[in-house]
């Protein structure tokens, strides 16, 4: 069986070598040499998402001045070319195109939207792709061989936020309303929301509503789900802490349960005292936690002069992100392989968990040949006193 | 023998309905054929790209023209328009397995018509309020695009098959130089259509409609007919570029063509110039390079000046405000324009005129 | 009942402000023939110069509001003379052009200073609920109504009575005669832009204040286009009640129906009011001639 795997990846390794000849391209880099690691990044930090998406762009830049300071990997430096998008998937089309033209070994991106749109290109070209993209439709390698999710995916948190509700409620029936973004990064987990109730015979009464963009206020929305007891949020800080202003304004009682995006501190921060109380899922553990994998991470922005205060959860996704792609490289590099992104896949693959000293999930990210997702598990936190609290450790679905 | 002509001195007919009048424009002709023929021998993938996004663009914005600049009917609506025909093409192939040239001239036909739906209103309608009610088509066919789950299957967004022309599937080593040349094929017969397009009496009538439209009535122009048939024709240019570009890019998404979409094709038009073919072209070439040029120069001033490099969305989405004002406000007959100025200088130097 | 009510006040506070938005823009297609599609950027300019002197050089409120009108005039001011007064005798479509280069322009300034995350801003307007007929309603929406309802009282009787406001009103009709009868057509052009501006700040400065200054304030002010229109594009009556109807609309569509069909629903009104009566419900028929 290994013997096999190591004959394709050449076999692989040979047919990259040879596309990247066919194009015109300078081929793939050898292992010994110290050149850096080209890796482009597609970030968003103005369009949508920027809010969160910024925060994130500079956990992975840090990431990588990190282990530049430190010698790179193997020698090598990364060289992160960071390019922002605004959100609109033509953009991140383009700057794909731009970055493969750049010879870049490996893609960071960013939303749901782009990450679905590059993904079969990605597998063309064979470039590893992670990104801030969570979407469960990625995991299978079958459809998206080169995606890599490092974190629990959107559909296992909103199946993690609903167990955590219906135990709330001790088997009574409670109206649940799944407020997402409106497009393909909202809507990803809703589906599987509505099945996981089905499933699990959760007393609980699921609808759905897209959240409109560039509205100025949420009474109308607000006022069609005013009979659920809870409100499940897929969408990014800012409108989610607009919403539970609206909220607190219009004298509404319901309690907000956040997923990844909207479960930061920037929620907290955005809507004031109206984030009490409200619950958010979360798969990468913050700051505030203090997990062993914080250290390096606090270490280095006390160098920088840096408040760890600012640090948002949305940072730490980033350098993480960084991070399991970075060892997934170092692995490649230390078996002696040219690094080629099939290359990089196969160790990906192989390597076995990635410890991430307690940060992402249960602390470890791991891929398979059958599974690209990295982590099922998330935790639970509560906003009281405009900090988050930790609720629950450690939640599967 | 000089590149420029002297002067046009016709002498019957058919001579002045001639394409190409003088030796000179003749041999321009020669020399730019060319030169556009040995471009993906010379370009990497990367410019090759881009200029397949130009000849998209530029078929795009010469239907644009036809209703804007040559019948005088302000349309806001274009990118819906290429959403229409982008759609419409994707989906007959990839789901019904029509071929592509029978799906592509579905996507024609399909936004033709759409094209004259939205027209309707435009028989009363005039200036703003024609702009506006193209304003809302653009909101109301966006809206159906996001939210029709039948268009994307539900997913958002919809993967388009590999292009494949009477059994020949495009490959991947050589995906950008196939389509450069399918996209030239298909953008200089666009071109050469829309030029002769205004020379019949159709074509005439459309001008009048933009230069007096009671008088082109008075005059025995049915402005019904030509207005209609404007739309007709020029949004059946929009849904061919849309279908290339579904067939091209091999993913949709509502992303492609928002309001900013079609504020761009505007632009270009703009820039290129109002009511010319040639100007259509110069403009879809100029607006698809304006961000590169200006993401160069942001990384070359980057490390003088970070807040070039730090904000450089801004800085791109400023440049093109100022390239519209620019133009409007200096050469607002734009490119076109200034290259006819360039050919008298060079014609008639040592003298002024 | 409770719905309701709440969803009454809060559309009747956006419409207010859309009304506000909508005055600026048929102030200067009135005086000026131009149809400025940068009236939204304005909204935007006037919110961002408001809380950069207000939350970034913590000036006191009043001498804040003060700051922002004068940036707002100066705006104007400049916009009129080195933007449209270039392009007199243009046709339609190159005017309507230039606004929407200018609309991108003032856009990637304030994004290029303030980036495109969302600031927060002290309140101006008071906090809280307060429970009408059963409806709880956000007391700054009520204070934003009253606010808007004033300013628009304000505007009209400066049109109705005030000297600048009547020569405005005859360059509008007729501008040869107003030039022969002693009115600077240039000044009242200048006016025109500088009062449309200064409408736009309190308009993006109120909405801020109830949402939160973002760049979103820029789509708010697309929807000038369907208030205008309803409004017939040259009455101030007219504009008032379309800013209220399309408020309410949307409001009521995105309670009761689809909130994401609220955000179209503007123009498909819009289309059928275009439809019915092609100069808008308000608006005068042109005799053209040739």
């Amino acid at each position: 069986m290994k013997h096999s795997r190591h004959l394709s990846a050449a076999a692989l390794t040979a047919v990259a070598a040879l596309t990247l000849a066919a194009c015109g391209g300078g081929g793939a880099a050898s292992a010994d040499s110290d050149e850096p690691i080209p890796i482009g990044v597609i970030a968003d930090l103005s369009g949508a998402t920027g809010d969160v998406g910024t925060p994130y762009n500079e956990g992975m830049l840090a990431f990588v001045e990190h282990v530049n300071a430190d010698g790179g990997i193997e020698g090598r430096e990364i060289d992160a070319i960071s390019n922002d998008y605004a959100y609109e998937v033509p953009q991140a089309e383009e700057l794909y195109r731009r970055y493969v033209n750049d010879e870049v070994v490996a893609i960071q991106g960013w939303g749901t939207g782009d990450t679905e749109a590059l993904r079969t290109r990605v597998a063309n070209d064979e470039l590893p792709f992670m990104s801030g993209s969570f979407s469960e439709e990625l995991t299978d390698p079958e459809d998206s061989p080169y995606n890599f999710l490092v974190a629990a995916t959107y559909s296992d948190q909103i199946r993690a936020a609903l167990n955590w509700i219906a135990e709330q409620s001790d088997g009574e029936e409670v109206g649940v309303a799944a407020l997402h973004h409106d497009s393909p990064f909202g809507t990803s987990p809703v589906g599987d929301g509505e099945e996981w109730v089905e499933e699990q015979g959760l007393a609980i009464d699921y609808s759905s509503h897209a959240m409109p963009s560039g509205t100025t206020n949420f009474a109308g929305l607000l006022s069609q789900v005013d009979d659920a007891e809870y409100i499940i949020i897929q969408n990014v800080a800012s409108p989610a802490a607009q919403l539970a202003r609206d909220l607190a304004a219009q004298g509404g009682d319901q309690t907000i349960v956040c997923l990844n995006w909207c479960g930061n501190e920037l929620f907290v921060t955005a809507a004031g005292d109206a984030a009490e109380g409200h619950v958010m899922v979360q798969p990468i553990a913050p700051v505030s936690t203090e997990r062993p994998g914080h250290e390096e991470l606090l270490a280095y922005l006390e160098e920088q002069g840096t408040d760890p205060a600012d640090v948002t959860v949305s940072f730490v996704q980033g350098w993480y992100a960084m991070h399991v792609m970075a060892e997934g490289i170092r692995h490649t590099l230390a078996a002696g392989e040219d690094l080629t992104g099939a290359a990089i896949r196969e160790s990906l693959e192989t390597m076995g968990p990635i410890d991430t000293g307690g940060v992402i999930g249960d602390g470890t990210v791991e891929f398979s040949a059958d599974s690209h997702r990295g982590s099922t598990t998330s935790g639970l936190y509560e906003v009281k006193d405009g900090q988050l609290v930790v609720l629950e450790e450690a939640v599967n679905p | 023998m000089t590149a420029v002509e002297t002067g046009r001195h016709h002498t019957s007919y058919r001579s002045e309905l001639r394409l190409w009048h003088t030796r000179p424009q003749f041999v321009r002709m020669a020399v730019l054929a060319v030169i556009v023929l040995t471009l993906p021998l010379l370009l990497d993938n990367y410019w090759l790209s881009l200029a397949n996004t130009a000849m998209i663009a530029a078929i795009g914005a010469i239907g644009l023209n036809i209703l804007v600049g040559y019948t005088g009917q302000i349309s806001l609506g274009q990118g819906g328009f290429l959403a229409v025909g982008a759609f419409t093409s994707a989906i007959l192939t990839d789901r019904l397995g029509m071929p592509a040239p029978v799906s592509i001239i579905g996507a024609i036909l399909l936004t033709a018509a759409v094209g004259v739906i939205v027209g309707l209103p435009a028989l009363r309608l005039k200036g703003l309020y024609l702009a506006i009610a193209t304003l809302a088509s653009q909101m109301v066919i966006l809206f159906i695009v996001r939210r029709w789950g039948f268009l994307t299957e539900g997913q958002g967004f919809l993967d388009v098959a590999r292009l494949e022309v009477f059994g020949f599937r495009l490959d991947r080593a050589s995906f950008e130089q196939q389509w450069y040349m399918i996209l030239l094929v298909i953008t200089v017969l666009a071109a050469l259509t829309a030029t002769n397009l205004f020379r019949t009496g159709m074509g005439r009538s459309f001008m009048a409609v933009r230069d007096q439209d009671i008088a082109a009535s008075a005059m025995g122009v049915n402005l019904t007919r030509a207005k209609l048939t404007a739309f007709a024709v020029s949004n059946g240019y929009v849904g061919l570029a849309g279908a290339l570009l579904a067939h091209y890019t091999e993913i949709l998404s509502w992303e492609k063509f928002t309001i900013d979409v079609s504020i761009l094709y505007l632009a270009m038009i703009i820039v290129g110039g109002l009511g010319s073919v040639a100007g259509a072209v110069y403009g879809a070439v100029f607006m698809t390079v304006l961000p590169v040029v200006v993401r160069s120069i942001a990384d070359v001033l980057g490390g003088a000046v970070p807040i070039i490099k730090n904000q450089l969305p801004a800085v791109e989405h400023g440049v093109f405000g100022l390239t519209i004002i620019i133009f409007l406000i200096f050469e607002p007959r734009g490119l076109n324009r200034i290259w006819q100025r360039l050919k008298d200088w060079f014609g008639f130097w040592p003298f002024r005129y | 009942m409770s719905t309701f009510v709440t969803l009454l006040i809060i559309g009747l506070s956006e419409g207010a402000i859309l009304a506000l938005a909508a005055l600026g823009f048929v102030l200067i297609y009135k005086a000026t023939g131009v149809i400025n599609f940068a009236q939204g950027e304005f909204l935007l300019i006037g919110a961002y110069s408001f809380y950069t002197a207000f939350v970034v050089m913590q000036l006191p409120i009043v001498v804040a509001l003060l700051v922002g009108v004068l940036v707002a005039v100066i705006v104007g001011v400049v916009v009129e003379r080195f933007i449209l007064r270039p392009m007199v005798g243009q046709s339609h479509i190159s005017i309507i052009m230039v606004t929407i280069g200018l609309a991108s322009v003032l856009s990637a300034i304030v994004q290029m200073f303030f980036g495109t995350n969302p600031r927060a801003m002290p309140a101006i307007l008071p906090r809280g609920s307060v429970s009408i007929l059963g409806g709880t309603v956000p007391v700054n929406r009520l204070w934003a109504i009253v606010l808007c309802a004033v300013v628009l009282i304000l505007l009209t009787w400066f049109f109705q009575k005030s000297r600048h406001g009547v020569a405005m009103r005859a360059v509008a009709d007729d501008q040869q005669a107003a030039m022969t009868v002693g009115i600077s057509v240039r000044r009242v052009f200048a006016l025109s832009w500088a009062l449309a501006a200064v409408s736009a700040l309190i308009a993006g400065v109120t909405l801020a204040d109830v949402t939160t200054v973002e760049m979103n304030i820029v789509n708010f002010g697309l929807l000038v286009f369907p208030v205008v229109i309803m409004g017939g594009l040259d009455s101030v009556p007219g504009t008032i009640v379309g800013g209220l109807t399309i408020g309410l609309v949307s409001q009521f569509v995105s309670g009761y129906m689809d909130p994401g069909l609220a955000e179209i629903v503007p123009y498909i009104v819009l289309v059928l009011v275009l439809l019915v009566r092609p100069y808008g419900v308000f608006g005068e028929k042109r005799i053209e001639r040739v």
